[in-house]
């Protein structure tokens, strides 16, 4: 069996509108990998697309999670299969405890009649937090309302930690962060990646890369992988840009 | 390890059962005077409680719906189909040994003696008209707690009935008052001597049985001066084909520095007709609370009030309702000020799904001439279906300048991105809308005693499960 | 328990048969010996060749008047209001004034110093017609009175006078007045054009228990943009009178109208206003009201939203005093998806006064994408004044965002005292609060042509409230 996230020519549009134009990618499970792009490339239709939120539709291509076609299932059950999205922009939800959601994510994952352990839930639970330099008060405060930008992206990073998924996309994780959050937040994604995580960053500014090293660059422009390279290639955009990627590069890729 | 589901398990469906009919006294179809005087007289009561009935009735009879500003919906409401007394000429039980077997069997099946064991100061249960079990904890009846039916109550504490029955809600106050002064049966009668603080909830269970049945129960609470009492209701019946009508009448007096909490779980089936009428007043520095949580029914029209008729009394009304599929959850608050520095505070949730239809209705009055009184409203709505529907019909009055009054009101709906968010994570679109449900009440939710909140969530929850898809 | 709790217990007061005795219009002449008055069916207008349709509407409109019910407190559209204050046997019909009441009027007709145009009508006869902006009607700007717009525009005038029914309780008012209108104005602005200054249009209401059934119908084609100004005003302030005022507003695609009606009559004037405006797509409408005259004014305000896009502002600032008595009725109406709307209605009471306030934000079910707010304030200056808010939603679609409030509260002691503390009297520190209570909805107001005589105005009833509170000074 493949161990592996591939996507095959997939085209997603929104509306009648094509955003990603036949993209290719595979990411090894225990690999790093980097999607790099200019606003409007795609990047986060792609991260969106694969988990299944409604307002993309596929309309050709496939992608697999260790061989298996995940096109078929509902956003949850992608979720299920071992796919966690970290949120460019996590939604908020009233009333709901981050200890309670996350408690529900687990229970979700167990079989009828199972209930998950509270004991070593929590212990479980503060573990992870404590590695994000998250305050115990979290728990008890609504998921995402009213939190700062780091706060509701260590919340994402926690969550991940939770989950165990087998492959995350990190949508812009990168996005509204101080350099303080930005080392909070790559020392946990640090700390959950090993053979058993696929990571695939999105992100369009280098400095991330400083702190979670890829194996891995992609340059995503219009809709496709225009351009592949080791981490030395997210320097050498940070540095000339994009625009040295030439019409020749896109034809060819 | 969570205990076992049947332990709780009060839910929608677990309501819908019926045992046949066997009833000993029958009042009929229709309503007429020889309706009245056949309740009066198969309960044995003294005549100025006739005659009370058979004015009400007059009143009644005057009355026209009240369909100028409320739906209607009302006037499917035949009153010559219903059947307005049910009995076995049983009187309450204090021991459930001696409750008859299927009424036994169904407060059992729906948790009652287990409650009651667990965590209740005392329980009557009612059974279509009559009450088949009454009982108060030894050590709180010792304190000279009184807690008895409405028809004991009348007969045996006269002096203390007679002075408040009727005064907080008149006979004329509405058209369903009218009713239920002139047929009332049930209900519970609760005085807590001065200074007696009820440490447990006393709790009553309004259960309807029969067919084209109208429940009319009767409720009367006094506390006297610094005494305090919480009282929880819970009501169900089962699924018939056709209407059935539930209109009670709730009157609480909280006399000089007294606290009364009244807490309403209902879940009464589609096909019944809730109108119901609850007005509690509250003397100097006294406080009344009503808890209220409506789920189910085809119709229910609830207003629960407080008139604030002592310097620093507090009202206060913490309302959700869920309208599903093909309800109208009529409720809201009455809040009359009528002396200085009196407080009052109202919060409302609502939650309409499907076709369901959440409307709030409320007054605030402010008379003249007092001074610091204060009102603070607000009302939330969430929408989860394109079909569903809310209202928010507040009317406040106020008369001079030393006075503060706000109302706010809210309509949301839970976003898509919401879902996709936590069906991201690996729930289910219907525990995602459950879990976003229960997040918009849960701060209300948590006022509720604990063993309600539980039943609370459960019943949101298989609410919310038919809601998507 | 005394009496008085006893009534304070009773649910429905109004819901009482002494209580609609008591409420209901007095529609019976109270002696014999008078003139019916406004009960009477009206003389068929003078005018010069006036339409079929038009004079057969006004004869079923008076029978319509007489068939209607009178309104009862006991309607939810009613709930709060003095109907007692209104008899309409009292007035008879608008009668011409004399030539030199005529002229004296015309010269009061003072709005603000630049405007586009003016018409001045004293107990609905037109005294003076100007267009200050000659090149207007080049562009094919239409500004007529009623009654010729009806002869010369008779299909643009059917098309829209009246058409949209009264929704909010006085449907008796508004067929009476069908029944009497004989002017008013009418103004057309065609697509594209651009009217920069404001026009201006004052009613005079002259003569003891006289009446008035002004009307005004403005069409802005697609694209336009145009503001013009309602007064309202009495000759002599202690003249009693009666007047019932209708107004269509018609905004078509992307054309923005700014309506604004300064409601200055007689304090023993009976008030009726009868709005209705419809925003079509990407149209933006702003009204204002200022509410200062009448004994009792009712202003009835429906904003339609039927083009996605659409915008309405509805904003008011009331100023009471005596035993005014100001009674508002408001409807935003999202009919298609993607349309706001805006209300700010402020209130400050003072003496014996009472406002109502009833309010009603619906979004229908095809009205996705609603953002509607409404908010009104009551400040309260007096221990004897009386506000009453009903705000209301009824949301018929899901993807929304409605939020309503109302507040009632007083004078901030804080407040207060820093004023009194730089060496403000009470008074004086009372009033600049209220003004800049008020000054919030004034400063919406886009047009800063239309705004100084507004201020003016506002001006003139706080001097005459001071006058009235201090009658030997």
């Amino acid at each position: 069996m493949n161990q592996s996230l591939v996507i095959k020519d997939l085209h997603v549009s929104i509306g009648d509108k094509p955003i990603v134009k036949g993209l290719n990618l595979e990411v090894p499970k225990g690999e790093v990998h980097a999607i790099m792009g200019l606003n409007g490339s795609g990047k986060s239709t792609l991260a969106k697309a694969i988990a299944g939120h409604p307002d993309y539709t596929i309309t050709s291509g496939t992608v697999r999670l260790d061989g298996e076609d995940i096109l078929g299932l509902e956003a949850d059950a992608r979720s299920r299969a071992g796919l966690f999205l970290a949120f460019q922009y996590p939604s908020e939800i009233p009333g709901v405890s981050n200890a309670n959601f996350i408690r529900a994510a687990l229970q979700a994952r167990l079989g009828e009649g199972e209930e998950l352990e509270a004991v070593d839930y929590y212990h479980r639970l503060y573990e992870k937090m404590d590695m994000l330099e998250i305050r115990r008060d979290f728990t008890a405060r609504s998921v995402n309302e009213g939190f700062s930008g780091g706060e509701k992206k260590r919340n994402e990073i926690l969550q991940m930690a939770m989950l165990e998924p087998s492959y995350a996309i990190l949508d812009e994780t990168d996005s509204g962060l101080d350099i303080d959050a930005l080392k909070i937040v790559a020392h946990g994604v640090n700390t959950l990646k090993g053979p058993n995580l696929g990571v695939l960053l999105i992100t369009h500014y280098q400095r991330l890369l400083n702190y979670i090293v890829p194996d891995q660059v992609h340059v995503m422009m219009d809709g496709r992988i225009v351009h592949s390279g080791d981490k030395s290639l997210a320097l050498e955009l940070d540095e000339k840009g994009y625009d040295w990627i030439t019409p020749a590069e896109l034809a060819a890729a | 390890m969570a205990a076992p589901k049947a332990d709780i398990d009060i839910d929608r469906s677990a309501g819908d059962f019926s045992y046949p009919e066997a009833h000993t006294f029958d009042a009929g179809t229709g309503l007429t005077a020889a309706t009245v005087d056949y309740i009066s007289k198969v309960k044995d009561e003294p005549e100025w409680i006739r005659e009370f009935r058979q004015k009400a009735l007059e009143v009644f009879n005057k009355k026209a719906m009240p369909t100028h500003w409320a739906t209607k919906d009302l006037d499917n409401i035949i009153f010559n189909n219903i059947r307005y007394y049910l009995s076995r000429g049983q009187k309450p039980s204090r021991s459930w040994d001696d409750v008859p077997e299927d009424m036994k069997r169904t407060f059992e099946r729906l948790g009652i003696p287990e409650q009651e064991r667990k965590f209740l100061a005392g329980v009557e249960a009612q059974f279509d008209s009559e009450a088949a079990y009454s009982n108060i904890k030894k050590a709180v009846g010792d304190q000279g707690v009184i807690f008895v039916g409405s028809t004991e109550g009348l007969k045996e504490h006269p002096e203390i009935f007679r002075k408040w029955f009727g005064k907080v809600i008149p006979t004329g106050d509405n058209k369903f008052s009218a009713l239920n002064s002139a047929v009332f049966s049930g209900g519970s009668f609760i005085y807590v001597p001065p200074g007696v603080k009820v440490k447990h909830p006393l709790q009553a269970y309004f259960r309807i049985n029969s067919e084209n049945f109208g429940q009319f129960e009767r409720t009367l609470i006094i506390a006297d001066e610094g005494a305090e009492v919480m009282y929880m209701e819970g009501c169900t019946a089962p699924k018939f084909e056709t209407a059935t009508l539930h209109s009670a009448v709730v009157e609480l007096v909280a006399l000089k520095g007294a606290k009364i909490q009244y807490v309403t779980v209902q879940n009464w089936s589609n096909n019944v007709f809730n109108l119901v009428t609850k007005r509690g007043l509250a003397m100097e520095d006294a406080e009344v609370k009503w808890i209220d949580c409506n789920i189910g029914s085809r119709l229910t029209m609830k207003y629960p009030g407080v008139v604030m008729k002592g310097p620093r009394a507090r009202g206060e009304v913490i309302s959700i309702a869920l309208a599903g599929n093909g309800q109208h959850q009529d409720t809201g608050a009455k809040m009359i000020h009528a002396a200085d520095d009196t407080t009052s505070n109202v919060i409302s949730k609502s939650i309409s799904v499907g076709t369901g239809r959440a409307t709030y209705r409320g007054q605030v009055l402010v008379p003249k001439h007092l001074k610091n009184c204060k009102n603070n409203t607000e009302c939330d709505a969430l929408l989860i279906n394109p079909t569903s529907r809310t209202d928010t019909y507040p009317a406040i009055t106020v008369r001079g300048a030393k006075n503060a009054m706000q109302h706010e009101a809210s309509v949301s709906k839970v976003s898509a991105e919401q879902i996709f968010y936590m069906m991201q994570r690996g729930l289910t679109e219907g525990q995602a809308m459950s879990l976003t449900v229960n997040g918009f009440v849960n701060d209300l939710v948590r006022q509720f005693p604990m063993e309600y909140s539980v039943e609370l969530k459960r019943l949101i929850d298989l609410e919310m499960e038919g809601s998507v898809g | 328990m005394s009496e008085q709790t006893d009534t304070l217990l009773t649910a429905d007061y109004a819901d009482t048969a002494e209580a609609r005795d008591a409420t209901r219009i007095a529609d019976e002449p109270t002696d014999v010996g008078l003139p019916r008055g406004l009960l009477n069916p009206p003389d068929a207008p003078s005018g010069q060749g006036l339409p079929d349709w038009f004079l057969t509407s006004r004869a079923q409109a008076w029978q319509s008047f007489e068939a209607l019910e009178m309104p009862a407190r006991t309607e939810q559209a009613w709930r709060f209001a003095s109907l007692g204050k209104i008899k309409l046997q009292a007035y008879h019909a608008p009668l011409p004034v004399a030539g030199e009441v005529a002229d004296r009027l015309i010269e009061r007709s003072v709005g603000n110093t630049t405007v586009a145009g003016k018409m001045v009508f004293a107990n609905d006869a037109l005294l003076d017609r100007r267009l200050f902006s000659p090149e207007l009607a080049a562009q094919g700007v239409i500004w007529k009175p009623l009654e010729a717009a009806v002869v010369e525009h008779a299909d643009l005038f059917r098309k829209h006078f009246m058409v949209q029914e009264a929704v909010l309780g006085s449907q008796k008012f508004a067929a009476l007045h069908r029944a009497h209108v004989r002017t008013g104005t009418f103004l057309y602005v065609p697509k594209n054009v651009e009217i920069a200054l404001p026009l201006e249009v004052f009613h005079w209401l002259s003569g003891e228990a006289g009446s008035s059934f002004p009307h005004t119908l403005i069409i802005a084609e697609a694209g336009s943009k145009v503001t013009l100004v309602d007064y309202f005003e009495s000759d002599r302030s202690e003249e009693t009178g009666f007047a019932c005022a209708v107004n269509d507003l018609i905004i078509g695609p992307g054309a923005k109208l700014t309506y604004v009606c300064a409601q200055n009559w007689g304090e023993k004037v009976v008030s009726f206003q009868i709005n209705s405006t419809t925003v079509e797509r990407d149209a933006a409408a702003m009204s204002l009201h200022l509410n200062l005259g009448a004994s009792y004014a009712r202003l009835e305000s429906l904003s339609r939203l039927v083009g996605a896009g659409g915008r309405s502002d509805m904003l008011a600032a009331t100023v009471t005093q005596g035993d005014q008595e100001f009674d508002q009725r408001t409807l935003q109406d999202h009919v298609q998806p993607h349309t706001t709307s805006d209300l700010l209605y402020k209130n400050s009471l003072s003496d014996t006064a009472k406002t109502v306030f009833a309010g009603l934000i619906r979004v229908q079910p095809e009205a996705q994408h609603t953002d509607a707010y409404q908010k009104v304030r009551n400040l309260m200056l007096s221990d004897d004044a009386e506000a009453n808010s009903m705000p209301g939603l009824e949301i018929l679609a899901d993807e929304v965002r409605c939020t309503h409030g109302a507040t009632s509260g007083h004078v901030d002691d804080e407040e207060l005292f820093y004023l009194l503390s730089r060496g403000i009297s009470h008074k004086a520190a009372q009033e600049l609060i209220v003004h800049g209570f008020l000054n919030e909805v004034l400063e919406r107001l886009p047009d800063a042509h239309a705004t100084p005589k507004l201020g003016a105005l506002l001006a003139e009833k706080f001097a005459r409230m001071k006058r009235q509170q201090s009658p030997a000074a």
